[in-house]
């Protein structure tokens, strides 16, 4: 048996091969919740869709808490600065949201609306402006959030999807090393940052 | 640690490049081979045995046809394996290959295995078709089997053709459905290295749902159930409400229909009767206005020939008495003119001297005579002429023209003048001519005789006598004296004639006189006879007055009489016409009654209000009666089309549950009751709503229980698979995680259904109905999402597993891939652990017997951690197989591959070798 029609076979059985493969090369992230039926497919045929896209030279991630991603090495200038904008994003959110006292965790149950992102903004204009973002500026960075699948837009608000786990994780990460070595700054790590995604 | 019942020993003849092999089974082995020598393909070899369905068996890089040719190259290819089972004792499992086809065949007889029963006389190994007949030469009575019924003999499946289940059963399940689960995970028991996480998890859960009931919620079949009628209420109740306004109308005027029909239905007998009464009524009174007409007519038409008599008879008096006042005039005229005569003798008097007077003057001019006097007058102009020129003559009768002609001219040229002239122009006096005489002799003498010659005309003067001779005074002053004479006489004559006219003019004037005075007597004649009448007019002239007086108040009277009449002729004309007006106006809607419809004539059959009116219909109120029962008619109509779409508006607009009532009457009333009630119905709708809430969660309380029995599960699984120590690790389990995202939507549900079970917080009404909960919608559309998203919730879609790993005095660590959790080795064990412990928990564990898992390159685990391997196995039912090109020494068998001259590989009982393990040895 041939390769090719080996792939063939596989291919017929997975409908949403193409969607899929699209999604995900595009940068986007799959959320479970977000996305309930093509996250069943793909947990059914996990191995086929591992086995295909790695042959198309991807590499297919699945997070136990619900998303999956093209795991990429070294990401094209692009993706660089969206993604240490996003950082930036999560992190004021992240960060605002840790100052009113409210548990982490439990991030997909937040509404992020016009208010809590102007309380963002207002609490990290510095930052952002550095990083010359307005308000309207963060405003479209959730859009871009969105199209990555970290958030999705539902009735008026922003609520963030499990896929942001990724930067969680990072920032726990980062934190820990601040706990080790006090001098570390976000903006040094911003490299780090790009290559892990 | 050897059961008494499992597999003993695992034999291939002629397959997978082995002539012959034997292979313990009994005990944990140790294969030894160099690499690529047959191993693997050894152990393969059972898949054939155990799995038997084709789908499943795997040969990692080979394919199934080439396997199936490496295998059963044959049809003296044979794989067998020897099972001591505790019903039957020793049986063998077998499979054959068929030859050129290499596919093979099942078969199983009860007995031990003997490699000799399988050659033949001529040593040679017995082909398939013979081989039932060999072994039964041998005692043994095999059959063949189709796969299917094999792998249903082997995972004690259904009984067949009578036979006991147990001959042939080498795995006795607890649940004979896990027989699938229980086959893959033996094949990779067999390659445990290739037991991926998400098979673990799988496995685990087909093992473990076998004890949870009911395990697919179709969450979205549930709700929909559960509020299916809530919402049909809900949907009804909303569209009450929003057509209130619509509704209050439909009862309006269904109020409306219900007055009018009982109006219809009281009228309607009362205008039958009243219209037929009306006829009567209406032929008699038109008669006798007919007849009252016709008097009143007639009436007027007498007034009216009086009247005109009255008029000719007015006329004629009228005139009578004028000619009467006209005599009377006359008599005034005549008394006035006589006044001073008093007698007629005296007018006869004056007229006896008149005519006498007349008489005598006639008698007067009939002696006149003579010429007329115009006669005379005449003839005296003319003599008065002659005696101008004669006198004339006398005056120029020494000095004229003649006289002067006579001294230059001859005679006879003084004659031809004179014949040539005018008489007078002879006698011009010398003031009145000029002479030259020269020329004129000149002129004279050229002329002929007897011609007067002028300028171009020529005259003869022939026969002329002389214009002018020469007379003598004398003679003139005779001739004046003759004329003068005759003058005088002439004038005599003429005064004679003027007396002679003025007498006839006394004569006219008395003739005239006469005639006056005769008249004037009749005249008189006259007075006297009117004198003589005028009592007698001056009476009648009286009589006429007083009848034209008369006349004049009859006529004053009729008048007013004739009014009388003309206005009881109206008035009669008018009650006709009101008459006619009602009559024409009944019989329009008689002919064109509003309730010829069918519906009026059952209208009583159908609802309506009773009316309280008039019993008695009198004629006169029948045109107005008429009137309101067809507008009635009409309006019933109308409204029973308005209703119509007013029901269907409501229909339409979602308010469809009374439908099926059984008339649309009865529909209305419900409608109206509804609206009426709609505050009451809401009540009932959030009661409805929380019970179903109730209703929906009791499946997801049924699942959320499950997933906790599952947890429980697991739990014993972990304290199962930790029982002994793997490689360093201080913590191996598997741990089931919550979706939380799932679960939390769960609780949620049920925790709101436990609030509304308890009614502790929805009021109603509100915004936290539970009908209107947004949280709770969310957490609804999750679950029908996924659950539709995986054709129904299981418990499997609500955690998923993780590898919890923990090396003495470090955290435990938690993988989603068993692979990374750790190194090869322990990577390997933790699988092979796991992989036994779920074929562990599938078995019937009143039933021992041992069966066989294998570990392939297995040095890559120390020694401690293959003992402790060796044990885990046996413990959990397993005799374990390591595979490696070195011994090793915690195995029971050591075996090694003989590699043969022919290239073919060759296992011989010979060369078993027995280990006893030293720690044994040492205890
Ligand atoms: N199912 C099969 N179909 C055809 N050929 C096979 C099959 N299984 C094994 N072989 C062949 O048999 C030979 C022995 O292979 P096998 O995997 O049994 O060796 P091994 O002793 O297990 O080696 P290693 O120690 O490297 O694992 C190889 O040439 C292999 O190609
Ligand atoms: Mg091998």
């Amino acid at each position: 048996m041939s390769n090719t029609s080996q792939f063939q076979q596989i291919a017929n059985n997975l409908p949403n091969l193409a969607l899929l493969f699209r999604w995900f090369n595009r940068g986007r992230h799959l959320n479970r919740i977000a996305e309930p039926v093509l996250w069943e497919e793909l947990e059914r045929n996990l191995d086929d869709y591992t086995a295909i896209f790695s042959a198309l030279g991807s590499d297919l991630r699945l997070d136990g808490r619900g998303f999956a991603w093209f795991h990429q090495d070294d990401g094209s200038s692009n993706t660089n600065k969206a993604t240490r904008q996003l950082a930036l994003l999560f992190m004021v959110i992240f960060d605002t949201q840790a100052d009113a006292g409210i548990p982490l965790m439990k991030f997909e149950h937040w509404r992020i609306d016009q208010t809590l992102l102007t309380t963002v903004f207002e609490q990290h204009q510095d930052l952002l402006e550095a990083e010359e973002l307005d308000l309207s500026g963060l405003v479209s960075l959730m859009r871009t959030a969105e199209n990555f699948g970290f958030a999705r837009y539902d009735g008026g608000a922003w609520q963030l999807l499990p896929a942001v786990c990724r930067y969680l994780d990072h920032y726990e990460e980062l934190a820990s090393q601040v706990d080790q070595d006090e001098d570390v700054s976000w903006a040094g790590d911003q490299d780090d940052e790009d290559n892990s995604l | 640690m050897s059961s008494d019942y499992g597999f003993q020993q695992l034999v291939l003849l002629n397959s997978a490049g082995y002539e012959r092999a034997e292979l313990p089974l009994d005990e944990s082995v140790s294969l030894i081979a160099p690499n690529n020598t047959g191993k693997t393909s050894l152990i393969n070899a059972l898949q054939y045995l155990l799995i038997i369905d084709k789908r499943h068996l795997d040969f990692g890089a080979h394919d199934k046809d080439k396997a199936r040719r490496f295998y059963f190259p044959s049809n003296s290819s044979y794989i067998l394996l020897e099972v001591t089972l505790p019903e039957s004792g020793s049986v063998v499992l077998g499979c054959v290959g068929k030859g050129v086809s290499h596919d093979y065949n099942y078969f199983a007889y009860q007995g031990p295995l003997h490699i000799e029963e399988y050659r033949l006389d001529n040593g040679k190994l017995v082909t398939q078709p013979q081989l039932l007949e060999q072994l039964a030469h041998h005692g043994r009575t095999a059959s063949f089997y189709s796969s299917a019924d094999f792998a249903e003999m082997v995972y004690g499946g259904a009984r067949r053709r009578g036979q006991t289940s147990s001959e042939f059963t080498v795995f006795r399940l607890e649940n004979r459905k896990d027989a699938n689960a229980y086959r893959q995970v033996l094949t990779r028991t067999l390659r445990l290295d290739k037991l991926s996480s998400g098979e673990v998890k799988r496995h685990l859960l087909q093992i473990f749902s076998r004890q949870l009931p009911d395990s697919v919620v179709d969450f979205k079949q549930e709700w929909d159930k559960a509020f299916a009628e809530v919402n049909q209420d809900r949907e009804q109740y909303r569209a009450a409400h929003n057509q209130q306004t619509l509704i209050d109308e439909l009862e309006r005027q269904q109020d409306e229909r219900l007055a009018t029909r009982g109006r219809i239905i009281a009228r309607r007998p009362l205008i039958d009767d009243g219209l037929q009464r009306w006829q009567n009524h209406y032929q008699t009174q038109s008669e006798s206005l007919e007849h009252q007409h016709q008097n009143l007519q007639k009436q007027e038409a007498d007034l009216l020939q009086r009247d005109r008599d009255q008029t000719r008879r007015q006329s004629e008096l009228n005139q009578q008495l004028a000619a009467l006042k006209k005599n009377e005039q006359r008599c005034d005229e005549l008394e006035n003119r006589f006044t001073l005569i008093h007698d007629r003798s005296q007018l006869e008097q004056q007229l006896a001297s008149a005519t006498e007077e007349r008489d005598r003057q006639i008698a007067l001019l009939t002696n006149a005579h003579g010429q007329s006097a115009v006669a005379t007058d005449h003839q005296l102009r003319r003599e008065e002429q002659e005696l101008s020129a004669l006198r004339k003559e006398q005056e120029t009768l020494s000095d004229n023209l003649y006289l002067t002609l006579k001294q230059h001219l001859s005679e006879e040229q003084l004659s031809v003048l004179n014949r040539g002239l005018n008489r007078q122009l002879l006698t011009l006096s010398p003031g009145d001519y000029q002479l030259e005489s020269q020329q004129l002799l000149q002129w004279l003498q050229d002329m002929p005789e007897d011609w007067f010659e002028l300028p171009g005309l020529n005259l003869s003067v022939a026969n002329q006598a002389p214009q002018y001779e020469q007379r003598s005074a004398e003679e003139i002053a005779q001739l004046i004296e003759d004329c003068q004479g005759r003058l005088r006489q002439l004038q005599e004559q003429k005064a004679a004639s003027r007396e002679m006219e003025s007498q006839k003019k006394r004569k006219a004037e008395l003739e005239q006189e006469v005639k006056s005075l005769e008249k004037d007597l009749e005249q008189f004649d006259e007075l006297t006879q009117l004198q003589k009448s005028r009592p007698d007019r001056l009476k009648e002239m009286e009589v006429a007055r007083q009848e034209l007086a008369e006349i004049d108040q009859a006529q004053t009277q009729a008048s007013a009489q004739q009014q009388t009449l003309r206005d009881q002729i109206q008035e009669l004309i008018n009650k006709r016409q009101a008459l006619d007006t009602a009559h024409q106006e009944i019989d329009r809607i008689r002919q064109n009654r509003g309730d010829s419809d069918d519906q009026f004539n059952w209208l009583s059959d159908l609802p309506h209000t009773p009316w309280v009116g008039d019993t008695e219909l009198p004629l006169d109120q029948l045109a107005q009666t008429l009137r309101d029962y067809q507008r009635d008619c009409y309006q019933l109509k109308d409204l029973d089309r308005d209703l119509h779409h007013r029901r269907i508006t409501l229909h339409s607009s979602g308010l469809t549950k009374f439908q099926y009532a059984p008339n649309p009457e009865e529909e209305i009333r419900l409608m109206v009751e509804f609206r009426h009630h709609l505050a009451r119905e809401a009540e009932a709708l959030e009661k409805k709503a929380r019970s179903a809430v109730v209703t929906v969660t009791a499946s997801l309380r049924d699942l959320r229980g499950n997933l906790q029995s599952f947890e429980n599960a697991m739990h014993e699984f972990n304290r199962l698979i930790s029982r002994r120590k793997l490689s360093d690790l201080k913590v191996f389990r598997i741990q089931p995680v919550h979706e939380s995202h799932l679960v939390e939507a769960i609780d949620l549900l049920i925790q709101t259904s436990e609030k509304v079970e308890s009614g502790e917080s929805f009021e109603l009404f509100n915004q936290t109905s539970v009908l209107d909960d947004r949280q709770l919608d969310q957490a609804r559309q999750l679950l029908i999402d996924e659950g539709s998203a995986r054709h129904g919730l299981k418990v499997a879609d609500l955690f998923r597993l993780t590898f919890e790993l923990g090396k003495e005095n470090q955290a435990i660590e938690s993988f989603d891939d068993i692979d990374s959790a750790a190194s090869n080795g322990t990577v390997l064990m933790a699988k092979l652990v796991t992989g036994l412990a779920m074929l562990h928990l599938m078995q019937d564990k009143t039933r021992n017997v041992q069966a066989l898992c294998y570990l392939d390159e297995a040095l890559a685990l120390d020694a401690a951690n293959q003992r402790s391997l060796i044990k885990t196995a046996s413990e959990f039912g397993f005799a374990l197989m390591f595979a490696s090109p070195s011994p090793l020494i915690t195995a029971h068998y050591c075996v090694p591959i003989q590699q043969m001259s022919n290239g073919m590989n060759h296992i011989s009982r010979k060369h078993w070798q027995i280990l006893q393990p030293l720690e044994a040895v040492k205890a």
